[in-house]
């Protein structure tokens, strides 16, 4: 007991060092910190797409799959041995078809949301299962459309996230997209 | 004098920066877990809001072409500025648009030299090096402002196709 009594008392760790190294870095680290992440999307002018592979079945037309955007909706061409087997059904003479999907709310789209995106990627999907080997896509937007109704096509165009396969990836459709210039009337 | 001084505690008290140290511990985790270092870098502003897609592929280096609401940069310098027209279908609602004097049929003028020189630098500079991965691949990243209208992102990316540029890349923020 006695030699107890004289033991010197545990010093406090001196903590001050650590402190001035992790006040300095707290500074460093907020300069270099991300807190949006981006990603880009690919796309390339019509004359300089990615290659087309040459061999083609000769029993099966070349799908030439378009988008033409406009404030009414979304139009899918180029697919019609898909869409309309029997052939393209009648429009009354001096009427506009309409696009093949219409906004949800009927007429103009206001916003964003109301494109049909979920009908857009479910129609791309029943062609994608004609043409497994096609990758590339092209848009045909108006020219007063948004850019980012543009980017959300892409979006829709290029993988189907409802059909999700073993490893949790999406199902990719038609990842290879080229802007054309003008809209169709 | 003597009754002030007995009553003064002998040591000032330290200064307990215990728990302050176990907040840094915590701030400086959450700030490694957000480090980045990324070669693309946004200055988002009301006139350049990158629209969300559900793309997954990492920006890369390449000439850095922004299109706000109000004017064109490249690498950072102001090329020109954006002008509103009125909306024919919305009354009321502008649109941005390039200015028609600075336009020759769809090409602008200035960004179509500006983006030139930046080819030309960048070709020079492949000569230069030698080698295969400095080639220039007329690579360009555009950030553009999502309420824009396509007639400015076409009249962009046929200048941008005259200038040598042909591959493009939409920068856009990602989500999930």
């Amino acid at each position: 007991m006695a030699i107890k009594r004289h033991l010197p008392e545990a010093e406090d760790l001196n903590l001050v060092p650590v402190m001035n190294l992790v006040t300095i870095l707290i500074p460093f680290l907020l300069m270099a910190a991300e807190f949006v992440s981006l990603a880009v999307i690919d796309s390339t002018l019509p004359a300089i797409g990615p290659p087309v592979p040459v061999e083609e079945e000769p029993d099966k037309k070349p799908l030439n799959l378009s988008l033409a955007l406009t404030h009414e909706g979304v139009t899918v061409l180029g697919a019609d041995a898909v869409l309309n087997p029997a052939g393209a059904p009648p429009v009354v003479e001096g009427e506009k078809r309409p696009p093949t999907v219409p906004c949800k709310s009927g007429g103009r789209c206001t916003n964003l949301e109301d494109y049909d995106w979920a009908e857009l990627t479910r129609i791309l999907a029943l062609i994608k299962d004609e043409y497994p080997d096609d990758e590339n896509v092209i848009l045909v937007p108006d020219s007063k459309l948004k850019y980012e109704v543009i980017v959300k096509t892409m979006d829709s165009s290029r993988e189907d996230k409802s059909n999700r396969g073993p490893d949790g990836s999406s199902r990719v459709l038609f990842p290879f997209v080229v802007i054309a210039g003008g809209a169709l009337n | 004098m003597a009754l002030k001084k007995a009553r003064r505690p002998k040591d000032s008290a330290g200064l307990n920066i215990t728990s302050m140290m176990d907040m840094m511990t915590i701030i400086l985790v959450f700030l490694l877990k957000s480090y980045s270092t990324s070669d693309v870098s946004v200055a988002p502003s009301d006139m350049l809001q990158l629209p969300s897609s559900s793309a997954q592929k990492p920006p890369e280096l390449a000439v850095n072409l922004v299109v706000a609401r109000n004017q064109i940069v490249v690498d950072g310098v102001p090329v020109l500025n954006l002008t509103t027209i009125p909306d024919e279908d919305n009354p009321g609602q502008y649109l941005a648009a390039v200015p028609e004097d600075e336009k020759k049929g769809q090409s602008i003028d200035k960004l179509y030299q500006r983006l030139l020189d930046k080819a030309e630098a960048a070709k020079a500079l492949a000569e230069q090096s030698g080698s295969e991965e400095h080639a220039f691949k007329g690579r360009v990243l555009i950030q553009c402002d999502k309420e824009l209208p396509f007639a400015v992102l076409r009249e962009v990316m046929y200048t941008a196709g005259q200038a040598q540029f042909g591959e493009f890349k939409f920068v856009v923020y990602k989500t999930e």
